[in-house]
C-alpha cells in the first residue's frame, strides 16, 4: 500500500503542505482545519508535518461504535460522514492524534490520502513528503528526540 | 480630502456586490491613545481600486495624515502619524511567499511617506485571523503589544518586554502565550526603535526586517513594542481555487527553471557578493575602493552556504532555498543560532566595512536585526566612520574608541551605541545624512546617503546608475520602481549599457509600477520574480477578478502617483533628489572605474521626468498623467479645479 512517507529533516516549515490539504478536506484554504500538521522543534529552527500513517491496527475504526469508520480504495482508513455522529471516540481512541474534531460540523475527520492523490506530497516544494510504497515507520520519533535535545547540526 | 473613507464608503454601498475571493474583508483599526481596537469593513470596489499592502496604505496616508487642509503633513513623530502593517490578497494561498507584510507610514529618516516589505507569516496569520490589513495611530502612555487571536484583539501591557532585542522579545512572546514557530507571527522593535534611533526597523519571525526609512521609530514613537498574532482558524476562499494552485505551480516553475529567478531559488541572494564585485556594484569600504580586497572565490554562494550549519526557514508557503537559520561553528561566537545574512547582510556588515570573518559577519548582521537597526544604513553609518577615523575625522576622543576597518567588535559596540543613543551613539543614530550634515567639513564629504535622507541599498551604485536614480526620485525615499523583472512584458529593451544615463532613466521610469503592484499582493519580491501576467492570473483566480498586465502597471502608477503627492506635502521637493557627494562620485579604480554619473545626473533626472508625466519644477504627475491614471480626484487636490 502506498502511504504518506515523511522525511522530516527536508521540511523548512513553510505550511504549504496545511494548505493544499486544508482545501481538499474543507474546500477552502484553512490551515486550521488541515489533518496534517507541521509542529515546531527546537523553538523556531525546525519543522515537521505529521498525519496519520494509517496504523494497521486502525484503533479509530475499532473504537467506532457506530462504523462510521472504514477503509476507502486508496486503503486509508476515512470517516463516512453520514454515519459519523460525532462522539469522538476516535479521537481517544487513536494513539498518534490523528483523528479530529471540527466542532462546525459535529464530524471526526482525518487523512483519508485524497482519495488516492494526496495533496500534501503535490504541495510539498522540498519533497519532505511522499507518496509512495514503503512500510509504515516511525517517521519522527528519533528526529523529535534529538531536536528537541540539541540546537541545529554540531552544536550541543 | 477628496476620497470617501473607506468605512464610509463600505456601508454607503447599497445591494453590495460579493467580497472577492481570497480577502478576509475587515481591516483592524488600533488606537493607541484611545486604547481601543476595532474592526472596519472595506468595500469590493477598494479591494479592486487598492489591492492591499502600499496600494491600501498610500491611500490611507493621503486621506489620514494631511494638515493644514491638504496644504502640510503630519510629522513621522506625532500622534496622527499612521503606521499601516498591510498584507494583500495572495496572502496565506499556497502561492510561493505569501505571507508578506508591507509597512506603509510617515518614516523617520525623510520625514515623508514610505513603503517596505518585510516577509515570514505576518500576512498569512493575520488574513487567516480575519483581517486584511492593521491601521496603527495615536500614542499609547504606557508601551504596549497588540495581540490578535481570531477576534480577541487586545493591546497589553508590554513592560515585560521592554529592552529585549527583537528575537528575545518573540520569545518572551511566544513563551507567555505557551505558543512556538509559525503559531505565532511578532513582528516587533528592539533597542533601537524604542530608543528612536531614524534607522530602526520592524523584525520578524527571526530573520524577517521590514528595514526603511525608520519605521520602527514611528513605531517606538507610538510606544507600540510588538504585534503578536496567533495562527488563525478562518477560512479564505478564492473565486476559483484549482486557478489558484495551477497559477502557484506555474509562478514555481518560472522561479525554479528561469535563468534570472534559478539563482536565488537556488541561493537566495547569496550569489549576490561575487556577481556584483566583477560589475563594480560590491561597497567597498565606504567606496574608498571598488576593488576586493579578500580573495572572492571564498565568497561563492555554495560556500558561503556550507561555511554553517543551517536548516531551511522558510516563509508560508515558499519553496526558495533563500532564507535558513543558521549556526556559527567556531570562533567567538560558536555555537549561536543566527539567521543567515542576505547579500545585503554580507555587504553591510561586511564588505562595506572592510570585513572578512564570516563568522563574525554573520553574527554583527543578526545583531543587527537584534536591535532592530536597518542593516544598510547601519553599513553607512559604520564605514563612514571608520573611514573618518583613518583620515582623522573624527577623533578617538569623539568616539571614545578606535574604530579600524574589519573590526567586528568594534562595529558591535558602535551598534550598541547607537541602538541606545550612548556616546557619539547619539548623534550617528540619526542616521548618516544628519550626522554627516551636522559635523560637516571633510568628514560630510565622506558620507553615502541621497538628500531624501533615507538609506541607500547596499550597493556601490556608481555602477548600478538605475538603483542610484531609482533611490534619489522615489516617492518613498528608497527603492521605487525596484529591480527591472521581465521587462519585455512592459515592451522595454531587455540589455541597456548601464552607463548610458539616457537608456537608464527610460527604464526606471518604464518600470515604474510593478512594484507597487507586488507589494500590494501579500507576495514576497523574490517569488514576483516572475511574469506579471502569471502574478495577474493567480490573483484573478483568487478573487474572480479579470486583472490584466495594463490594470496591474496601472494601479501600481496610480499608487506611485499618491506616495509622491504625499511626499510633496511633507515638503520633500525635487531640489532633493540628488545623491552626496560621496554616493554620486566617480570610482576611481574598479570595474566601473572613471564612470562619472555626476556628467550625466541632470540630464538622467530630466529624462525620467518626462518619462513617468510629473512636473520637473514642482515635482509633481501632471494633470494628464493622472487623467491617464484615472486619478482626477488627485489631479483637483494638486492642480485646483479644471480652467
Ligand atoms: S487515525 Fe489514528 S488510529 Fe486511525 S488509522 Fe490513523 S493513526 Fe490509526
Ligand atoms: S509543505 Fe513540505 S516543507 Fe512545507 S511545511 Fe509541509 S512538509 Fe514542510
Ligand atoms: S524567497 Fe525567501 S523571503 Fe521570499 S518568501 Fe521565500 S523564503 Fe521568504
Amino acid at each position: 500500500m502506498r502511504i504518506l512517507k515523511i522525511m522530516p529533516e527536508k521540511c523548512t516549515g513553510c505550511l504549504r503542505c496545511e494548505i493544499a490539504c486544508s482545501y481538499m478536506q474543507t474546500g477552502t484554504f484553512q490551515p486550521a482545519k488541515s489533518v496534517i500538521r507541521v509542529s515546531p522543534f527546537e523553538g523556531h529552527t525546525s519543522y515537521a508535518p505529521y498525519t496519520c500513517p494509517q496504523c494497521a491496527e486502525g484503533w479509530c475504526m475499532t473504537a467506532c461504535p457506530v462504523g462510521a469508520i472504514t477503509i476507502n480504495a486508496a486503503g486509508a482508513k476515512d470517516v463516512l460522514d453520514d454515519t459519523c455522529v460525532g462522539c469522538k471516540l476516535c479521537t481517544i481512541a487513536c494513539p498518534y492524534g490523528t483523528m479530529f474534531y471540527d466542532p462546525d460540523t459535529r464530524k471526526a475527520f482525518k487523512c483519508n490520502l485524497c482519495g488516492g492523490d494526496p495533496a500534501c506530497a503535490q504541495a510539498c516544494p522540498t519533497a519532505a513528503i511522499t507518496y509512495d510504497d514503503v512500510p509504515t515507520v516511525d517517521w519522527l520519533g528519533d528526529f523529535a528526540a534529538e531536536r528537541t535535545t540539541r540546537l541545529l547540526a554540531g552544536v550541543r | 480630502m477628496s476620497p470617501p473613507t473607506l468605512a464610509a464608503s463600505a456601508t454607503k454601498t447599497k445591494s453590495a456586490p460579493a467580497r472577492p475571493g481570497a480577502y478576509a474583508g475587515r481591516l483592524l483599526r488600533v488606537d493607541l491613545t484611545r486604547k481601543k481596537c476595532w474592526a472596519e469593513p472595506w468595500s469590493p470596489d477598494e479591494m479592486r481600486d487598492l489591492l492591499g499592502g502600499v496600494g491600501l496604505g498610500a491611500l490611507i496616508l493621503y486621506r489620514e495624515t494631511a494638515t493644514r487642509g491638504g496644504k502640510g503633513n503630519v510629522a513621522w513623530d506625532h500622534p496622527d502619524n499612521r503606521l499601516v502593517l498591510a498584507t494583500g490578497p495572495l496572502a496565506g494561498l499556497p502561492v510561493w511567499g505569501t505571507g508578506a507584510l508591507t509597512v506603509v507610514t510617515i518614516g523617520a529618516q525623510t520625514n515623508g511617506p514610505t513603503s517596505t516589505q518585510a516577509n515570514g507569516f505576518f500576512g498569512t496569520n493575520l488574513k487567516y485571523s480575519g483581517y486584511d490589513a492593521i491601521i496603527v495611530q495615536g500614542r499609547s502612555k504606557d508601551w504596549a503589544y497588540l495581540y490578535i487571536d481570531d477576534d480577541v484583539v487586545e493591546l497589553r501591557d508590554a513592560k515585560f518586554l521592554l529592552d529585549k532585542d527583537t528575537w528575545e522579545t518573540q520569545e518572551a512572546l511566544g513563551a507567555a502565550h505557551g505558543l512556538s514557530g509559525h503559531q505565532l507571527s511578532v513582528y516587533a522593535i528592539g533597542p533601537a526603535g524604542e530608543n528612536l534611533v531614524r534607522f530602526a526597523a520592524i523584525h520578524g519571525d527571526y530573520g524577517h526586517v521590514a528595514s526603511k526609512n525608520g519605521c520602527g521609530a514611528v513605531m517606538g514613537k507610538k510606544k507600540l513594542k510588538a504585534v503578536a498574532i496567533v495562527k488563525g482558524t478562518q477560512a479564505l476562499t478564492a473565486a476559483d481555487y484549482r486557478g489558484v494552485i495551477q497559477a502557484a505551480d506555474d509562478i514555481a516553475h518560472d522561479l525554479r527553471t528561469d535563468p534570472s529567478a534559478k539563482s536565488l531559488y537556488e541561493y537566495g541572494t547569496l550569489p549576490g557578493v561575487v556577481n556584483l564585485s566583477k560589475l563594480g556594484m560590491l561597497p567597498i569600504k565606504n567606496y574608498t575602493t571598488n576593488v576586493p580586497y579578500d580573495d572572492t572565490s571564498t565568497w561563492e554562494a555554495p560556500k558561503l552556504r556550507e561555511g554553517f550549519d543551517h536548516r531551511g526557514h522558510q516563509c508560508n508557503a515558499c519553496g526558495m532555498h533563500h532564507c535558513h537559520m543558521q549556526v556559527i561553528r567556531g570562533g567567538e561566537h560558536k555555537g549561536k543560532v543566527v539567521d543567515e545574512p542576505e547579500y545585503e547582510g554580507w555587504s553591510g556588515c561586511g564588505w562595506q566595512i572592510g570585513a572578512r570573518d564570516k563568522e563574525g559577519i554573520s553574527w554583527l548582521n543578526t545583531e543587527c536585526d537584534r536591535a532592530c537597526v536597518d542593516v544598510n544604513e547601519f553599513g553607512w553609518v559604520c564605514g563612514w566612520v571608520m573611514e573618518c577615523q583613518e583620515k582623522g575625522y573624527i577623533t578617538k576622543q569623539q568616539l571614545g574608541f578606535e574604530l579600524r576597518w574589519g573590526d567586528i567588535k568594534g562595529a558591535h559596540r558602535l551598534l550598541r551605541m547607537i541602538s541606545h543613543r550612548e556616546g557619539l551613539g547619539d548623534l550617528l543614530a540619526e542616521g548618516v545624512k544628519i550626522a554627516a550634515e551636522r559635523l560637516g567639513g571633510r568628514a560630510k564629504e565622506c558620507a553615502i546617503y541621497t538628500l531624501l535622507g533615507a538609506s541607500p541599498r547596499g550597493h556601490d551604485h556608481r555602477g548600478r546608475w538605475d538603483e542610484m536614480l531609482d533611490t534619489c526620485t522615489a516617492g518613498t525615499g528608497t527603492l521605487e520602481s525596484g529591480v527591472p523583472v521581465h521587462v519585455a512584458e512592459l515592451g522595454l529593451p531587455t540589455r541597456i549599457t548601464p552607463f548610458d544615463g539616457e537608456a537608464v532613466s527610460r527604464q526606471v521610469a518604464g518600470i515604474l509600477g510593478r512594484r507597487h503592484f507586488e507589494d500590494s499582493l501579500g507576495i514576497c519580491i523574490f517569488t514576483a520574480r516572475t511574469r506579471m501576467e502569471n502574478l495577474c492570473r493567480a490573483l484573478s483566480a483568487a478573487t474572480g477578478w479579470y486583472y490584466t498586465l495594463d490594470e496591474a502597471m496601472r494601479f501600481g502608477r496610480r499608487t506611485a502617483a499618491i506616495l509622491r503627492s504625499v511626499r510633496l506635502r511633507c515638503g520633500i521637493g525635487p531640489k532633493l533628489e540628488r545623491p552626496s557627494a560621496r554616493y554620486g562620485s566617480t570610482p576611481h579604480d574598479g570595474p566601473a572605474k572613471g564612470q562619472a554619473v555626476s556628467e550625466q545626473w541632470e540630464k538622467m533626472v530630466d529624462t525620467w521626468y518626462v518619462q513617468v508625466g510629473y512636473d520637473r519644477k514642482t515635482g509633481k504627475p501632471l494633470p494628464k498623467t493622472l487623467k491617464d491614471l484615472r486619478l482626477d480626484w488627485l489631479a483637483r487636490d494638486l492642480w485646483g479645479a479644471k480652467k
